[in-house]
């Protein structure tokens, strides 16, 4: 059974369409990669899939329930885990402190979120030494990686990352690829978007977008 | 719990955005905490001084609200000043009787009660005033108001028993005191029996008390000592007083009234007790006649005398409450009850009043400039930190409660200002505001100065004596007949409050809390109005 079914999404920046009746259903336990060329709706997917924005017409449904009809800053909380393009981590944060307090906004009740947090990071590669740092004294590897054990700390059944190879020397991009794929192995619905053909090949499904074509006025 | 710590430490992350914000918040707190301290100085400084303060009051005629009655246009008239009008009402506004005075003392609120009885003597060949150079010797008939000033009018009584006795001004007053507790100047130690001792309390002897100056001028008299005093209205009376005292007064030093007889000069009083007056009065009324002036008008012989009675209250609610006591006890609307010590206790308020008024407006104007400076910084806050709420948002953190993390920002570091700008306010509170107190009061006095040289008094002038009710005996001052005659010759503002003790207070502290409490709101308010307009994802495909 699909955790997050897309059912005839149309979308559109003003008089701009970008995805028209878009339909598609995500399993768990399997790696997805959007891929499209340029413009093609990709990060707007995204956009849609993450709760940040909403589609024109259709559904998008969480586990058989539609995601607008389920509170969207809790299903960005707990449902869902978006490692963005960017990363977008709090930047005079610590990375251990950003991810206990994606684990602080998700609720996560209880002691000992300093040392989950900790092993989550240990988990993508990061040390003690490197998970006390702030995150602007990381390399680009390294936040991303602090973005992954961000989404993954308060356990969302679905990872989506944006480009999540895109600023990665070739070894880092295996071990990143190597992080998803075990999160997949383990019941994770993981959705990539990329350029990339070779992250694509690893991934067990591929999504491609096609770009809407403006008709010619007479 | 966790919008408090990522607060704190947003707080400690940012340290110039946090010190510029708490510096700004320092002044505005120190500010406030001296504005706030001056309005508490001045609540604190009248409250304690009314705590520890007895409050004394006399009756008199209600002059203001008889002529106001007296301006309305009746029956078709065109209003103005009726002269026949006029003297009706005088005729028939009647003096109060000691026995009516005695009645209102009966009320709860009054704590104690005293009274004097001045009459005008003259003196024979033996025995001559105190003059100055400008005052004329001897009586000046049948022209003088008995008293000028807080005690109004005379309060003679002429045959039908009415206001209005214009009786001879004679060159002596004396005053007859019901009991030690009248004699205010020598309770408050601005007269002091030089030589032998007062008078029996409510002897009928005719013992009296004579001042320094008056025993030694002119007059050479000691105690044991015997003067003559006689009737100005008819010269053959006379009466015999045994000197059993002379004082020295601060009072007499200053006078230079000319303009009043020499019988209203401080130095040619005589003192004596009530009952001994009373009974000197008693024989003059037994061998009065009835004499004619030269425009036909009948009037006693009798000494006239003037009654003044006085009411202590403990505190100033008992004489709020004597009012209605009085009423019902029979006290007439046209009547109205003043208290000078209140007066002047108003008076003497006036400089840290006008301070405290001027804190007011001080910290409403700080209040604004501080609340639009934390309201601009803290725009500029939020549009720095854009994409912090954006990556919040994003990641799940309702709107409210990034807003609430905000607002907890401004509120710790204005409450860490508040309280080092309470603790600085409180050092400095007490020396600005005597500093401040000290050149309110100096301003007043140069006021009062300059008004004493525009009307030509530089020895000083008593601008407040002329004030006073109207009424048989209701001195302002108790046995003054004539008011505040010790204040002649002074500025009658001069003792101002030009000191506080302590300004600052839990009342302070509490009002600051208040102020930082109101002007994180209307800073936060601005950062609650900026984050729920925000998408997450404008602001992050912006930054992408």
């Amino acid at each position: 059974m699909a955790i997050l079914s897309l059912q005839n999404i149309c979308f559109s920046y003003g008089f701009t369409p970008v995805l028209k009746d878009v339909s598609y259903d995500f399993e768990p336990g399997k790696m997805y990669c959007i891929v499209g060329k340029s413009g093609a709706g990709k990060t707007t997917l995204l956009s849609l899939l993450s709760g940040l924005a909403a589609p024109n017409s259709g559904k998008i449904l969480y586990n058989g329930e539609d995601v607008t009809k389920i509170d969207k800053y809790k299903f960005r909380s707990k449902y869902i885990g978006v490692i963005f393009q960017s990363f977008n981590l709090i930047t005079k944060f610590t990375a251990l402190e950003n991810v206990v307090l994606s684990m602080d906004i998700a609720g996560v009740k209880g002691g000992g979120k300093k040392a989950k947090a900790m092993e989550l990071l240990q988990n993508v590669g990061l040390d003690e030494d490197e998970a006390n740092r702030r995150v602007l004294m990381l390399s680009g590897g390294q936040q991303q990686r602090v973005a992954i054990a961000r989404a993954l700390s308060y356990g969302p059944d679905i990872i989506l990352a944006d480009e999540p190879t895109g600023n990665l020397d070739t070894d880092t991009q295996q071990e990143i690829m190597d992080i998803f794929r075990k999160l997949a192995d383990e019941g994770k619905c993981v959705i990539l978007v990329s350029h990339s053909p070779d992250v694509a090949k690893l991934c067990d499904e591929r999504y491609e977008l096609v770009k809407i074509s403006k008709k010619k006025k007479n | 719990m966790f919008i408090f710590k990522n607060a704190i430490r947003c707080i400690l992350r940012s340290k110039s955005r946090s010190v510029l914000l708490g510096i700004i918040s320092l002044v505005i707190a120190i500010s406030a905490c001296l504005g706030l301290s001056i309005r508490q100085a001045a609540e604190s400084a009248k409250a304690e001084t009314l705590a520890g303060m007895s409050i004394t009051a006399t009756i008199s005629f209600d002059r203001q609200s008889m002529m106001g009655n007296m301006g309305r246009p009746q029956n078709g008239s065109q209003g103005g000043f009726d002269k026949e009008q006029f003297e009706a009402m005088m005729g028939g506004a009647s003096s109060l009787t000691l026995e009516e005075y005695e009645t209102y003392a009966q009320a709860a609120s009054v704590q104690n009660f005293y009274y004097t009885l001045t009459v005008s003597v003259d003196g024979n060949e033996d025995f001559s005033p105190v003059t100055t150079s400008s005052e004329s010797s001897g009586s000046s008939a049948g022209t003088s108001f008995g008293g000028f000033g807080g005690g109004g009018f005379g309060g003679g009584k002429n045959p039908d028993g009415m206001f209005g006795g214009f009786g001879a001004d004679g060159d002596f007053s004396i005053v007859g005191y019901s009991s030690y507790a009248a004699m205010t100047d020598f309770i408050n130690s601005t007269a002091t029996v030089t030589s032998g001792s007062a008078f029996e309390e409510e002897t009928e002897e005719y013992q009296c008390m004579i001042s320094l100056e008056l025993a030694t001028y002119n007059n050479n008299l000691a105690v044991g000592d015997t003067i003559t005093i006689v009737n100005p209205n008819a010269e053959t009376e006379t009466y015999t007083l045994t000197i059993v005292g002379i004082y020295e007064s601060d009072a007499g030093n200053d006078f230079s009234m000319s303009v009043f007889g020499s019988g209203q000069d401080p130095a040619n009083q005589i003192y004596m007790s009530a009952n001994a007056v009373a009974k000197l009065i008693a024989a003059s009324e037994s061998v009065s006649t009835t004499v004619k002036d030269d425009n036909g008008r009948e009037s006693e012989t009798a000494m006239m005398e003037s009654l003044t009675a006085t009411y202590v209250f403990a505190d100033v609610e008992s004489y709020q409450r004597f009012d209605a006591e009085a009423r019902a006890l029979g006290l007439e609307d046209s009547y109205v009850i003043n208290s000078s010590d209140l007066t002047e206790f108003e008076n003497s308020l006036t400089p840290l009043k006008t301070l405290s008024t001027m804190a007011g407006w001080f910290l409403l104007v700080i209040l604004i400039i501080g609340a639009v400076i934390l309201v601009v910084l803290n725009i500029l806050n939020i549009r720095e930190r854009k994409y912090e709420i954006g990556v919040l948002t994003a990641m799940g953190m309702k709107k409210w409660k990034v807003a609430l993390q905000f607002m907890a920002e401004i509120l710790v570091v204005t409450m860490i200002a508040i309280f080092l700008g309470a603790g600085i306010g409180a050092v400095s509170s007490v020396p600005v505001t005597n500093a401040l107190l000290a050149n309110q009061a100096a301003s007043q006095n140069d006021r009062a100065d300059r008004l004493e040289q525009n009307f030509g008094r530089p020895d000083g002038f008593d601008f407040g004596g002329f004030g006073g009710g109207f009424g048989g005996g209701s001195g302002s001052r108790p046995g003054m007949p004539g008011g505040n005659r010790e204040d002649m010759g002074k500025n009658p503002f001069t003792n101002y409050i030009t000191e506080v003790n302590s300004a600052m207070n839990l009342t302070v502290v509490l009002q600051m809390i208040g102020i930082g409490l109101l002007l994180t709101l209307v800073a936060g308010a601005v950062a609650i109005l900026f984050i729920m307009r925000y998408n997450p994802l404008k602001i992050l495909s912006n930054r992408d």
